[in-house]
């Protein structure tokens, strides 16, 4: 029963109208997830590292936003790229993309704390050696600092890459056609079947995050 | 002077804002009681999975890892639909009929809608998982050597438990659970996708009827921070005033 359901549903379930050019499903979920992974990393480091060295009333500011972001639900934040977003800017942003905004700007600023973490870990000592050989604070953090304080906070990425996969599934709520909208729409319509629908779809996001999670402790083994 | 063009027209009429207040008590108590049965919870499943009868182990950390990571709105979603499945049909119907009890002094109680409960049942269990891993850690900070002296002294498990191991896990357990609480209150805006008039639902509500976006969703904002930065402060003075164990 389980195998027929998911016989007659695995194409939409994986790719959504992909034929008619509007992928959804699986393959949606794993794209958001990926740009945004790739965003929120990139701002994280950023965020942590101008939380370390950029100047004091950068750093206040960056606090105060910081903690904001970490405060109110994801839910909320998608709510507010995803209704003024296109208002501010005047044009028509698809649904997709302001959910990629939303997820990329809060966990970027989890990894930003975690990116600061990481560096404040390395002692006061590397950044006085760097410093007596003539290096310049920012030498000393690219080429000093930052090398041990990364494989350090790789553990912390791993983590927060995985809550990112599984807040994807909020995209729902603005009707973007990702792998959780893709099975509610079966859901509803073959009425008789929630809870197989929602087991397979739990099976396939505890897979894909027990997949990151591996993999990324794989690589941690490695960079040790 | 007439107000920028994302503002729309006006503000929000008195009535949206009780909406909004309304949706914020909601949220907060779906959050309490959320927190009180993930505790409980929470305590079970960490004691079970530091038993040495692997009959107690694997399915407390076969539980904890499937709700780790599978996402809340699925796990929602699973609940709300499915438990129709589950439960017989005598059970459902009842559950899906408002029911009250009268109280002394005129007042009354109503049993919470199906969709509360499936909200209440989902987050607890989901934040249980999270909470056992929060206090399995804060245990392990406790150095095994001290383990070990205690038993050199001749003090039983319990004592050792009591004595030794609890007071200065709570300490280090603290932080991480007020955290665990303030997602908890977050995490409660998912039970908005099946009819849960918490606070995000609210805010939608309102947004869709006024067309103030900005607004309703400042509102609902600003609501959300005031709960969890609430917590988060009650959380840490209780933790100041508290004596040292």
């Amino acid at each position: 029963m389980m195998l027929t359901l998911l016989q007659d549903n695995l194409d939409y379930l994986l790719w959504g109208n992909l034929a008619q050019g509007q992928p959804g499903g699986l393959l949606l979920t794993v794209g958001i997830s990926l740009a945004a992974g790739v965003l929120a990393t990139l701002g994280g480091l950023a965020g942590g590292i101008a939380l370390t060295m950029g100047s004091p009333r950068l750093k206040r500011s960056l606090t105060v936003l910081v903690q904001v972001l970490r405060a109110i639900p994801v839910l909320m934040l998608i709510f507010w790229c995803y209704f003024l977003l296109p208002i501010l800017f005047g044009i028509d942003i698809p649904g997709v993309l302001t959910v990629i905004a939303a997820l990329a700007l809060i966990n970027a600023a989890y990894l930003s704390q975690s990116v600061q973490a990481g560096i404040a870990a390395i002692g006061k000592g590397q950044w006085m050696a760097g410093a007596a050989l003539g290096m310049t604070r920012w030498q000393t953090l690219r080429h000093i600092i930052l090398p041990p304080a990364l494989r350090h906070m790789l553990p912390s990425f791993i983590n927060q890459w995985i809550t990112l996969l599984k807040d994807s599934s909020l995209a729902y709520v603005v009707g973007v056609a990702e792998f959780t909208f893709v099975a509610t729409q079966i859901n509803n319509r073959e009425q008789v079947y929630p809870l197989q629908v929602f087991g397979i779809v739990a099976i396939a996001y505890l897979l894909l995050c027990s997949g990151l999670e591996w993999s990324g402790r794989r690589l941690a083994g490695n960079s040790r | 002077m007439t107000p920028p063009s994302w503002l729309g027209q006006g503000w929000l009429a008195p009535h949206y804002l009780g909406w909004l207040l309304h949706g914020a008590a909601m949220t907060a108590a779906l959050a309490l009681c959320v927190s009180l049965a993930a505790t409980l919870l929470g305590i079970l499943l960490c004691a079970a999975q530091d038993s040495p009868l692997r009959a107690l182990y694997w399915p407390a950390h076969l539980f904890c890892s499937l709700h780790r990571n599978t996402p809340l709105l699925v796990q929602v979603l699973l609940w709300y639909f499915g438990a129709g499945g589950l439960l017989p049909d005598v059970t459902m119907q009842w559950l899906n009929t408002p029911h009250q009890w009268a109280l002394p002094l005129g007042f009354s109680l109503d049993w919470p809608s199906f969709e509360w409960l499936a909200a209440w049942l989902a987050l607890s269990l989901y934040s249980a998982s999270f909470i056992s891993a929060e206090l399995a850690a804060g245990l392990n900070t406790v150095a095994r050597g001290q383990k070990l002296a205690a038993r050199a002294l001749g003090m039983s498990e319990w004592q050792i438990f009591r004595f030794i191991v609890l007071p200065q896990a709570l300490r280090v357990i603290r932080q991480p659970l007020l955290g665990q609480y303030t997602a908890v209150i977050k995490n409660t805006s998912l039970t908005m996708v099946i009819g849960v008039a918490e606070l995000s639902y609210t805010s939608r509500q309102v947004e869709s009827e006024t067309l103030l976006a900005f607004q309703a969703f400042a509102v609902a904002t600003l609501l959300y921070l005031l709960l969890v930065i609430g917590t988060q402060l009650a959380g840490s003075r209780q933790a100041n005033g508290a004596p040292d164990a």
